[in-house]
């Protein structure tokens, strides 16, 4: 059965963009019948800022700033935004919620509060920091936690990119009080700032709000940053040995920055490969669909790509004697695309499916207010969202091939594992000579598969 | 206050901003229609009554499997055309099973949402259940349920679960047994499909940007004209009772790691009944929020928790309301549970204050807001209601929690959550931690 893809859904996203006079630029979409309003404050800069041998500094002083404020303590803050339906969190890049939408002043009044004045409570950091170091070690011996640290580290090295945002036991153990608001006060500054707002608001009244809230919030000075420097792509494993049931398997390299020019066709090609919803993507649909191998498994370069390069990532949760089945498919999944170009078919469910859906994610308020704070940080135009879906549907079958060739490196692949596995075995499994081919046949699918289509 | 299951006749059917259109097709599907125009989009749910509580003994996980099934092949739809269709039409689509139902969700923009309609009319009623297909599949199932075995709340829930429920089929986890899996054969699925999947035995919601008169029209035109089945209650088979636990009952599991779980179950009530909304109002303020008395005591003041959480589980024959704390490291287990036990006694004891009981009102009606923010939150919402109960009572949350007194609140909280009826359950570190930083031996 052939079904043609319809026009593209309409998508109204219209954006205010105000600049504060305390430095921080203010970004506001009305939502009409909005019954939730959600807002956002992003802090330019994040993990890369945590002090040698305070890893995890940025994380703690973003997800404590509901710990307390200048004006109300944390029960107070509690008391005010639960009844309202307000639910607030940070982390190391910022404070953000949502409300019901009648109470939307309430949450940007707590917001300004959080990001201008945290007080950093020093038992209440004590406490925080206490349940980040219990949770922390329960983690150490959680292969899947484990099994993707290792792989970010086998990627990026000693970059912070290659830890955990919220740092290492020892180094949590160092973070008090007083590096909390020594951090804060360096970089929690509105020169750094965005704010967006979502929800049925008049955006001239949430300028006139924001500046007052934020009236106070330092200028500081914008973010610097130098080159980041990444180890050479190239076979590396390792293994996190636990006795599970499943091994957790990542095999990968590093990818791409968000506004790499051939962002869309990775998109597409991803979603051919190994992102495509249910069935439709290639590693789907053979590793756990025709061979049995799993119920997750994906792969992807697109989804972690940000400022900065994100990482190719094909994962599989199977049973140990799966796991080089499960190796030899990626590689030979990776192969193929790289080899042949993509049906036609299959490159127009990409497509249609990447175009057709966009509508779909942005019901909710937060959904829009976290797209305005990504539009920013990645310098999108105002009319992006129409040219990403233009470039989408532009992607040709020597476009995805193309990209495949230059952007993936099957042969230069780190190799991480988590579970009733050797470093020994592992070592082998990372080497793609030592793989082989069999059982696995090479394109297309298995007989059984092929003789029902 | 009364235990019966009333439904109360809506005079106004309004939720999240959407007006509710209710249909019973001649065939016994029951349609509602959910339109609200707040964004393009439409989200299509159909619910089947057939869950694990539906399964025999030998059939265990039967009801997950099919749901896998469901997208193998049907008489126009081969193996992979369901994923492909949807994600031709920019769509997205899923499925998920419970103790009590399985149900299958859409969500397209809304000039061609009525695509799902096909796909559901065609596999309610011809689903090929092809026998290599099957084998195939039951290697991804295993393989989901080996990763779910590496999780020690989910083996600590489940060994919680088995003990508060002894025989009624509640007692089992949804997604089965390995065994039962292994031996189960396509025959004994395709009787379990034809046995539940009908008409009379479904519901289906359609949420969002739709005219009605037409929606309905195309249901009516692409889901009428199948056959009703076997009335449901023919098809139901004997089940023991859910029945009320006779003393405590404790049971303790080992992992490799250094967590110290706890898992407190007791047995409740039926979904949709006055105890279940009061039951609600229990897990606000034991542990709805910062300010709940549970995460206050263990986490703020006692500091003996990590993170405590509760959940109010109504099924369809009965109930579960679970708590679930992680010890802090450091923190006897037995210390842990004294302080649990010693703020429940406190919750038996003396009615919540008036603003306490206020505060939790409130919450879970700025809650109601967030569950309907998306057409597919509304659309699980109410269906959920509909197949289980009724949907009307999804409704009238909000009234029948605005009625309740703090009284009934503590004496609902004190009969049911009574320390003989429970089961407690510990996942504790293979080995014990060398140090104590605090805490006393019970």
């Amino acid at each position: 059965m052939t079904v043609r893809a319809p026009s593209v859904p309409r998508l109204e996203l219209p954006i205010q963009r105000f600049e504060l006079s305390c430095g921080a630029l203010l970004l506001v979409s009305p939502r009409p019948q909005a019954s939730i309003a959600a807002a956002s404050v992003h802090v330019r800069g994040g993990p890369a800022l945590d002090p040698v041998g305070r890893e995890g500094t940025a994380f703690l002083a973003g997800s404590l700033v509901d710990q307390g404020t200048a004006a109300h303590d944390e029960e107070q803050l509690a008391a005010l935004l639960e009844p309202e339906g307000g639910e607030v969190g940070g982390d190391a890049t910022g404070v953000s919620g949502s409300i019901v939408n009648e109470r939307w002043e309430l949450l940007l009044e707590t917001l300004a509060e959080m990001t201008v004045a945290p007080a950093y409570p020093a038992d209440k950091v004590e406490l925080q920091r206490q349940r980040l170091l219990d949770r922390l070690l329960v983690e150490r011996d959680d292969p899947r936690v484990q099994g993707g640290l290792l792989f970010r580290h086998l990627v990026y090295g000693e970059h912070w990119l290659g830890r955990a945002a919220y740092g290492t036991r020892e180094s949590v153990a160092r973070i008090g009080a007083r590096e909390l608001r020594a951090h804060h006060k360096q970089n929690w500054v509105a020169r750094r700032g965005v704010i967006a707002v979502c929800g049925q608001v008049d955006p001239q009244a949430v300028r006139r709000k924001a500046e007052r809230l934020f009236a106070r919030w330092p200028a500081g000075t914008a973010l610097q940053t130098s080159p980041p420097q990444f180890p050479e792509r190239a076979v590396r494993s390792g293994v996190f040995h636990s006795k599970r049931a499943q091994v957790h398997v990542y095999l990968g390299h590093l990818g791409v920055p968000r506004q790499h020019p051939d962002y869309p066709a990775l998109v597409v090609m991803d979603h051919v490969l190994g992102t495509g919803p249910g069935f439709t993507n290639r590693i789907a649909r053979i590793l756990r669909d025709e061979l049995g191998l799993a119920y997750s498994v994906n792969a992807s370069i697109h989804s972690s790509a940000g400022v900065l390069p994100g990482m190719f990532t094909a994962y599989i949760g199977t049973s140990p004697d799966k796991v080089r089945t499960a190796l030899q498919g990626f590689r030979r999944e990776i192969a193929r695309i790289q080899e042949e170009p993509v049906g036609a078919e299959e490159l127009d469910v990409a497509k249609s499916y990447l175009v057709g859906s966009f509508p779909l994610g942005f019901e909710r308020a937060a959904r829009r207010a976290s797209y305005m704070i990504s539009s920013e940080v990645h310098h999108f135009p105002a009319d992006y969202l129409e040219r990403l879906l233009a470039s989408f549907a532009a992607v040709t079958r020597e476009d995805v091939q193309r990209v495949a060739r230059e952007q993936l490196f099957p042969d230069r692949c780190v190799l991480a594992a988590a579970g009733p596995l050797s470093q020994g075995e592992v070592s082998r499994l990372a080497r793609p000579s030592e793989l082989g081919t069999a059982p696995v046949a090479r394109t297309p699918a298995p007989r059984r598969a092929r003789s029902r289509r | 206050m009364s235990r019966t299951r009333k439904a109360p006749s809506a005079s106004s059917f309004e939720k999240g901003g959407a007006r509710i259109h209710e249909h019973v097709l001649a065939n016994g599907l029951r349609v509602l229609l959910a339109e609200r125009h707040l964004d393009l989009v439409v989200a299509v749910m159909l619910w089947y009554r057939a869950g694990a509580r539906n399964e025999t003994e030998k059939e265990a996980g039967v009801s997950h499997f099919l749901e896998h099934m469901m997208f193998k092949g049907s008489a126009r739809y081969a193996k992979g055309a369901i994923d492909r269709i949807t994600t031709t039409l920019g769509g997205t689509n899923n499925a998920f099973t419970t103790a009590d139902h399985t149900a299958y969700w859409f969500e397209f923009a809304s000039d061609r949402w009525e695509s799902a309609l096909e796909v559901e009319a065609d596999r309610m009623r011809a689903l090929l259940l092809d026998p290599a297909e099957f084998e195939a599949e039951k290697q991804v199932v295993l393989e989901e349920l080996a990763q779910g075995e590496d999780d020690p709340w989910r083996v600590l829930s489940q060994e919680v679960q088995a003990a508060l429920f002894p025989r009624h089929p509640y007692r089992r986890p949804v997604i089965g047994y390995a065994d039962t899996l292994k031996a189960l054969r396509v025959s004994e699925m395709r009787d379990y499909y034809e046995r539940f999947y009908h008409p009379g035995n479904a519901v289906l919601v359609v949420s969002g940007d739709f005219e009605p008169a037409r929606a309905l029209a195309t249901v009516q035109r692409l889901l009428g004209s199948i056959p009703a089945g076997k009335p449901y209650a023919e098809a139901d088979a004997f089940r023991a009772p859910a029945e009320a636990q006779r003393g405590e009952q404790r049971l303790t599991l080992r992992w490799d790691d250094a967590g110290s779980r706890l898992c407190i179950a007791w047995p409740t009530v039926a979904l949709g009944t006055d105890e279940d909304c009061i039951l609600d109002l229990v897990s606000t303020l034991l542990a709805g929020g910062r300010l709940a008395r549970l995460y206050r005591r263990l986490v703020i003041e006692e500091r003996c928790a990590t993170s405590i959480s509760v959940h109010n589980d109504t099924r369809v024959e009965s109930g579960c309301f679970w708590l679930f704390a992680e010890c802090a490291q450091g923190t006897r287990p037995a210390e842990l549970e004294r302080q649990v036990d010693a703020e429940l006694a406190r919750f038996f004891a003396q009615p919540v204050s008036k603003a306490e009981l206020t505060r939790a009102k409130r919450i879970i009606a700025a809650g109601e807001a967030h569950d309907a923010e998306s057409v597919s939150d509304l659309a699980e919402d109410l269906g959920e209601f509909a197949i289980d109960a009724d949907w009307r009572l999804a409704l009238r949350t909000l009234e029948r929690i605005q009625r309740t007194s703090a009284e009934e609140v503590r004496a609902a909280a004190a009969r049911l959550l009574a320390p003989g009826r429970r089961v407690v359950g510990w996942c504790l570190p293979k080995e014990e931690p060398a140090r104590a930083r605090k805490g006393r031996a019970r």
